[in-house]
């Protein structure tokens, strides 16, 4: 069985009195694998924020069902959600969402503290995880004083520090220069290898042609997908620039 | 470009801003009020006339200094988050074109619109306010009320003034915060983020130091009333220290919580205290502001209350006996005794003749003279007392020769003193060795009647200077040797003293007609024979005067207890708003991490407490510090009773508790709301 499995999931905002209703998503269909790294691309309004909300428990589809790992988010109580959340998930913004009132230490610890853990453990994985990130120097700073890379990876530590099931990244290099894209889309890769599941939303093509499959939403609903499997990023990169032309295009697959 | 664009964007900004302007020119607007209030019930004429307004106006008067600093920090540190949260919005406009001076318009007309608005109807409340205080104030006492409207234009003025220059310094702060921006800086401004404080282990070391000395001065001074430059001096120590250590100590304290990792990485406190170190600094000042005004709040309302709750004590201290009358005359005069003799027998007579029946009586004379006391010696010459520089108040003191037959006969005891000895007492028990010497006489002492004194005077432990009361052999022997001395306008220092004092068993209106009587009486008799000083009065008709001086405190305790509870509800809702708001992304980011809203509740709540209870522990400390002083000035109105004060001082503490419990319950609501 996959770890993530998505079952017709479909999401309408109501308008208000009678307003007219919005459906964000129509009929989504996928499953994720374990250790798999996936890209969900698609344009402005394709659905795609609203489709990773309801992955990460913020928001419920009207319909459908999504499974993680045995567990149904729709049946998940609300008192529960936030130590799901906290259990399963790790969560990378575009903008970092860092506490300014934290270190970057501290707000790495962050997620361990509500989960009630020891510092020693807290401690522990950190120690594993800093060098791997490149952020040793940088732990005992205010996320005033560091740069949006060093700041992305923090919150790339932060999510991966509880040993989440799966990554959950939105438009993770949105807010970084190219050189800090380039950085954290191969420690992604790193992490990818390590055997951590990964699932973003971008609609950078090079962001997507790291992933090793690309899933293209459009209007509701997964329109289309693409494995890597041997290809380069180069080549990879090629295919998904071919199909987002496609898709401009108004073409079918 | 076309007149009036200025006024027009800064309004427009205003109101586009106003969720943080509202609050903003609501606390102008009482800030203003209050100060006028504060000035009117201190400074203006109204309350001059009223008997016995001294104390209280001068109380009034220190609070209004205190608010208008008060003010300005509280005003600095508004103005400071409110300008923080519009700088994207300046910073647009630069990119849109102004350059830094159109910019500095736009300030200039805000602040003066603020300004000019806040100022006029906070005057306006001010004085609406000021005739309500002043009706409910004459009601309280009891007297006619003034009906006339008055505005009194002193206070109107120095308002005026205060504010203007407050509000000057806060325009030239605001355009140093804007000006020396770029626009990028202005635009990421919201997000940067201060720089979290430093523990500064200095100032808080000094704030203790300074705390502990004006702790340590209002503990020792003994004597209010000449010690009460030390007391002023006690009490800017004591708010010094409590800003300096709130400020430094606070951070401290955050980042010793922080060190100790068992305790900071705990859900409940990781959050909060990350945040209260984060903004202690700003968060300091206001504590303080509220510790402060607490401290008021509780030493003006337990003082008052005591003081109009042992009115009838203070009363009856004062005027022992239903009738007394008193005469004073300076020098030696042979026939002093047999004059009061005659008086004596003048008054019972005609207190007879009105239907008295005299019970109680107590009626003597005593020679005084008064000098620097120091190592069992009464310096009476001139010099030393014109050395005016080196006195040591405390040491001025009266000498009350009594004559043994006389303190027999009146107050019913068997001493007997041989020539050259004195039997001394004090009502404070002052120590005095084998010997006392006044000017170059010495007795030898031997006995004292310390414990017998409140016989002599109800009120004299709690008199200014101390009185030495000598019981001797033969007073006018005694007194014979301090002829000889006078003071520098040549009249002399020894004085005779007439007391007379008894009960009548008539009724209240008896008593004061019979009052009236006897000192029409006195004054035929005295007038004209060199007496200095010389009255007749009534427990009864006093109480009139006390009811008016106790319930004229009373109610300015109150009215000053209603401000101050005012403004510190008023710092609080606004602390917590401007938190909530600046809290609300935070606590956004963390629901997304994995923060239930039990959680984010907890925290909050393990925050607020701790905020909330710094100041009401310290206020409290300071309340118990400075109890005592407030006890000795209680003495001075004849109150005797620290039992009553302490009482009145845990209805008050309790009383606040509860108002501050609410209020923090209310903002904390609102707090949550805004945050969740």
């Amino acid at each position: 069985m996959s770890l993530l499995e998505v079952t017709g999931v479909k999401k309408v905002y109501k308008g208000r009195r009678g307003g007219a209703s919005v459906e964000a998503l129509k009929n989504v269909i996928f499953s994720v694998e374990k250790g798999e790294y996936v890209a969900i691309m698609g344009e402005s309004g394709s659905g795609k924020t609203t489709l990773l909300n309801i992955l990460a428990a913020l928001d419920k589809a009207t319909e459908g069902t999504v499974i993680l790992d045995t567990m149904n988010l729709g049946t998940i109580k609300d008192s529960a959600i936030a130590r799901f959340r906290r259990d399963n998930l790790g969560y990378v913004f575009q903008d970092f969402n860092l506490l300014d009132t934290f270190t970057l230490e501290d707000n790495i610890y962050l997620p361990l503290v509500l989960a009630g853990k020891k510092h020693q453990e807290m401690k522990e994985r950190l120690d594993k995880l800093a060098p791997a990130l490149g952020i040793t120097d940088l732990l005992k700073k205010y996320p005033y004083e560091v740069s949006g890379g060093q700041k992305q990876r923090a919150a790339v530590a932060r999510a991966l520090i509880t040993n989440p099931k799966i990554i959950l990244a939105d438009e993770p290099t949105g807010a970084l220069d190219s050189k800090s894209s380039d950085e954290l889309l191969s420690l992604f890769k790193k992490v990818n290898q390590m055997g951590q599941t990964i699932l973003m939303v971008t609609h950078s093509t090079k962001a997507a042609s790291h992933a090793s499959r690309v899933m293209f939403i459009k209007d509701g609903i997964i329109f289309h997908q693409i494995y890597k499997g041997e290809s380069t990023d180069r080549q990879m990169y090629q295919k998904i620039s071919d199909t987002l032309t496609l898709l401009a295009q108004g073409g079918d697959k | 470009m076309k007149a009036g664009f200025y006024p027009k964007m800064a309004v427009s900004g205003m109101r586009k801003n106003g969720r943080l302007y509202t609050p903003y020119m609501i606390t102008c607007i009482l800030m203003v009020a209050m100060f006028y209030i504060l000035h009117f019930l201190g400074f203006s004429d109204v309350m001059k006339g009223m008997a016995g307004g001294g104390t209280a106006t001068d109380m009034v008067g220190m609070g209004a200094y205190i608010m208008a600093i008060f003010a300005a920090i509280f005003l600095f540190y508004t103005q400071s988050t409110l300008i923080k949260g519009r700088k994207k919005e300046f910073g647009l406009y630069s990119i849109l074109g102004m350059n830094k001076s159109n910019i500095g318009k736009i300030i200039f007309w805000e602040t003066a619109i603020t300004g000019v608005f806040s100022i006029g109807f906070g005057l306006l409340t001010g004085i609406g306010l000021s005739k309500l205080a002043e009706l409910g104030f004459t009601k309280l006492i009891a007297v006619p009320t003034r009906y006339e409207f008055s505005v009194s234009g002193i206070s109107v003025i120095t308002t005026l003034i205060l504010f203007t220059i407050i509000f000057f310094f806060i325009y030239l702060n605001t355009v140093r915060q804007v000006r020396f921006a770029n626009p990028i800086q202005l635009i990421s401004a919201g997000k940067a983020g201060e720089k979290p404080p430093k523990a500064n282990w200095a100032v808080g070391i000094i704030g203790l130091a300074v705390l502990g000395s004006g702790y340590a001065i209002a503990l020792k001074i003994e004597q209010p009333i000449s010690a009460l430059m030390w007391f002023f001096v006690a009490v800017i120590l004591i708010i010094v220290g409590t800003y300096l250590v709130l400020i430094a100590g606070s951070v401290i304290l955050c980042k010793l919580l922080q060190k100790n990792k068992k305790y900071y990485y705990k859900t409940n406190h990781f959050v909060s205290v990350s945040s209260m170190a984060y903004r202690m600094k700003r968060n300091g000042a206001s504590l303080a502001s509220i510790c402060i005004l607490l401290t008021m709040i509780l030493v003006t309302l337990s003082s008052t209350t005591a003081l109009y709750t042992g009115e009838e004590q203070c009363l009856d201290a004062r005027y022992p006996n239903e009738i007394g009358a008193f005469a004073c005359k300076y020098g030696f005069d042979e026939s002093l005794p047999s004059q009061g003799e005659r008086l004596d027998k003048i008054l019972l007579a005609a207190a007879e003749e009105n239907g008295a029946v005299v019970t109680n009586n107590y009626t003597y004379f005593v020679y005084s003279i008064s000098g620097y006391f120091e190592n069992d010696r009464l310096e009476v010459n001139l010099n030393s007392l014109t050395d005016m520089a080196f006195i040591d108040y405390d040491k001025v003191a009266q000498i009350q020769f009594l004559d043994d037959d006389d303190y027999n006969r009146v107050f019913g005891h068997n001493v007997k003193v041989n020539p050259g000895e004195a039997v001394v007492g004090t009502a404070k028990k002052i120590a005095i060795g084998n010997e006392i010497t006044i000017g170059d006489v010495s007795f030898k002492v031997s006995g004292r009647f310390d414990d017998a004194i409140s016989e002599i005077d109800p009120i004299a432990a709690g008199a200014a200077s101390p009185t030495i009361y000598m019981i001797v052999d033969d007073v006018e022997t005694v007194a014979r040797n301090f002829i000889q001395y006078v003071d520098y306008n040549g009249e002399p220092m020894l004085a005779w003293f007439w007391y007379c004092r008894f009960d009548t068993g008539l009724d209240d209106e008896g008593q004061i007609a019979l009052a009236e009587t006897l000192s029409e009486k006195v004054t035929e008799e005295l007038k004209g024979k060199g007496f200095s000083n010389y009255y007749c009065e009534s427990h009864e008709a006093e109480r009139g005067d006390f009811v008016s001086t106790f319930g004229g405190l009373f109610f300015l305790g109150i009215l000053l207890s209603i401000i101050f509870l005012v403004s510190c509800v008023v710092i609080i809702y606004y602390k917590q708003i401007s938190e909530g708001f600046e809290d609300q992304a935070r606590f956004g980011i963390m629901q997304k991490v994995g923060m239930n809203r039990d959680d984010i509740r907890k925290s909050i709540n393990s925050q607020m407490l701790t905020v909330f209870m710094i100041p009401v522990i310290l206020a409290c400390i300071h309340l118990a510090v400075v109890l005592p002083i407030v006890d000795k000035l209680l003495m001075l109105f004849g109150l005797f009773n620290m039992p009553l004060l302490l009482a009145c001082a845990g209805v008050c503490v309790l009383a606040c508790g509860l108002f501050y419990a609410a209020t923090y319950k209310l903002t904390s609501n609102a707090y949550y709301k805004i945050v969740s």
